[in-house]
């Protein structure tokens, strides 16, 4: 019980402790870009499950495939196009999720007939 | 010496930040906002307005919706008329118009012109 | 007695309302209604023409266009594809039976051991697999002359498409009738905001055709992707022009032939019953 308590108080500093130097510890820029990129390809496929995704994001005859043109930016190293990139497809990825759920009883009752 | 180099660096950049407000100055007096506005409402891969609507000046215009005329009369309150812009779903849920601002089709500042363009109509 | 009359009454009512929003049949009746009210006077079998039942002066070029078709050649293609043996000997004819005229309206059909819909293209190239030849892409070329083909050989008979009372059947109808209606893509429309609520109008330079005889005339001959082809092979299926005008909303497409269009044709082609097949058709 008391040694239990102990574990925890000490748990509960190290926590703490880590909170504290996250802010002197910014995330590198490439680690910006990793966890927006897990966060879109969620969404994205989130958005895809509802059959809601929308033309530019991925699809191969789009001109603008915001999703893999900011991997290639990455890759290139330039993780400041790849954020700018990777921000403007998980804002489409959500709204198309968004709409899709929206749009769920659409019907014939909406046009007058 | 080197409280003198401060000086002058300081000088000099303000000198540049005068030059550069002087430069934006005229961008903007040469695209006013409201021919910016107008391109971006004719543009077909931005605003593309004459789909639906008729609008001075813009050619094989579609008759979707209402001709954009006299807007000043119809919108007296220019808030009104870019909230309409911005959102048509708030007076008419079903309609047709593109959700230009929720969808990010144009930017805020993109929405701004327009509407400045319009209001002029 | 009389209360319990009237309660009876109303619930008999009820039942009918509800079941008049939910089956395929109301639907249709409501749907025919709505653009016979909305194009008074016009016959029934002009809405195949699409926009060339609306819009005179268009009408005259179209008319001129079809004295010399420029898909007869195509349809001609067709009719090899539809002859010529497979590998193994045999023919279209062993998958579809021997009259040509007889194929195009048995689809797009519900098949209840597959529990999916069934469509002209897809049944061309399950026969094709069945018989140890390489299917045919989906969307232009090959199956297009064959789907053209066997349209033309149709001409004059009506659009017929049975929807049977099967829960997975009505489910796959119900999905499509959802697609249609649906708004999507960073444009926000659905199919019937252009086709339902705005035909008979122009968007920019384009006069949008009505719904209600929108499938007649597939697969279709356009000016634009005969220009588009280097051999001016304007032939294209009805999943081709689903795919553009998704896209045209920026939407993303599905593929030709997945289950989200092969649901909408069931409902779109469904819509057009009774009307006269006037397959291939010539389109801007
Ligand atoms: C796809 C068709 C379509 C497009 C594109 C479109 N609109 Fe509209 N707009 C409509 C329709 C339809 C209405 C009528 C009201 C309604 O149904 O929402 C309308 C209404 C309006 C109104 C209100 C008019 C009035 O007198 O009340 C304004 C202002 C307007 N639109 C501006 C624009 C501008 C600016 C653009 C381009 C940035 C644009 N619209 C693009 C279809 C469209
Ligand atoms: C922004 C408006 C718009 C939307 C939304 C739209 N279409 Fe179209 N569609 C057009 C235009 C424009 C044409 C070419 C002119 C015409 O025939 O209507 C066309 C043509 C067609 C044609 C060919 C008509 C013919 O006579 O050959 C079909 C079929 C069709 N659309 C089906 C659909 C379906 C299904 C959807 C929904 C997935 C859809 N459209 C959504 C604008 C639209």
């Amino acid at each position: 019980m008391m040694k239990k308590s102990i574990v925890s108080i000490g748990l509960a500093l190290l926590i703490a402790g880590c909170n504290a130097t996250t802010p002197e510890k910014p995330m590198t820029l490439k680690e910006q870009y990793e966890a927006a990129l897990a966060r879109t390809q969620a969404a994205v496929k989130k958005a895809a499950s509802v059959d809601g995704e929308w033309r530019d994001i991925r699809w191969k005859k789009s001109k603008k495939k915001y999703l893999p043109k900011a991997i290639e930016a990455a890759k290139a190293g330039d993780y400041e196009k790849a954020l700018k990139l990777l921000k403007i497809a998980e804002f489409q990825a959500e709204m198309g999720y968004k709409q899709a759920m929206a749009e769920k009883d659409a019907g014939p009752h909406l046009y007058g007939l | 010496m080197t409280s003198n180099n401060h000086r002058f660096s300081g000088l000099a950049g303000s000198l540049l930040l005068a030059a550069g407000l002087v430069i934006t100055a005229q961008a903007s007096a040469a695209e006013d906002p409201v021919s910016a506005g107008k391109k971006i409402a004719f543009d077909r891969k931005k605003g593309n307005c004459l789909a639906c609507h008729q609008i001075e000046g813009g050619t094989l215009a579609g008759n979707i919706a209402p001709p954009l005329l006299a807007m000043k009369h119809r919108f007296p309150d220019k808030a009104k008329l870019r909230a309409q812009i911005w959102d048509a779903r708030k007076n008419n849920p079903r309609t047709i118009m593109p959700p230009f601002g929720p969808h990010r089709i144009l930017s805020e500042k993109e929405i701004d012109l327009v509407t400045e363009f319009i209001h002029s109509l | 007695m009389r209360k319990i009359a009237t309660l009876l009454l109303s619930a008999g009512l009820v039942a009918v309302s509800t079941q008049a929003v939910s089956g395929p049949k109301e639907d249709l009746e409501k749907f025919r209604t709505y653009f016979e009210q909305k194009f008074p006077g016009l016959q029934l079998d002009e809405f195949g023409n699409g926009v060339y039942a609306l819009d005179a002066s268009k009408r005259l070029q179209w008319e001129a266009m079809e004295e010399f078709p420029p898909y007869e050649e195509f349809v001609d293609k067709g009719r090899e594809i539809w002859e010529k043996p497979f590998k193994n000997g045999k023919r279209f004819a062993d998958c579809f039976g021997k009259d040509p005229s007889k194929v195009r309206v048995k689809y797009p059909r519900w098949d209840a051991e597959r529990q999916q819909v069934v469509t002209l293209e897809l049944a061309i190239n399950d026969c094709r697999k069945k018989n140890g030849e390489k299917p045919f892409k989906w969307k232009k070329g090959p199956i297009a002359w064959l789907s053209a083909y066997l349209g033309y050989e149709a001409r004059g008979q009506k659009i017929d498409v049975k929807i049977p009372n099967d829960p997975k059947a009505l489910e796959a109808y119900e999905k499509g009738k959802h697609f249609f209606y649906a708004k999507r893509g960073q444009l926000n429309m659905a199919c019937a905001d252009c086709h339902v609520k705005y035909p008979g109008h122009f968007i920019r330079g384009n006069l949008l055709s009505p719904a209600l005889g929108h499938v007649t005339h597939f697969p279709v001959f356009r000016a634009k992707w005969e220009k588009k082809s280097k051999s001016g092979d304007g032939l294209g299926t009805l999943h081709r022009r689903y795919g553009g005008c998704n896209k045209q909303v920026r939407a993303r497409p599905f593929p030709a032939q997945s289950e989200q269009y092969r649901n909408l044709e069931f409902f779109h082609q469904y819509m057009s019953n009774g009307l006269t097949i006037n397959a291939p058709g010539y389109r801007e």
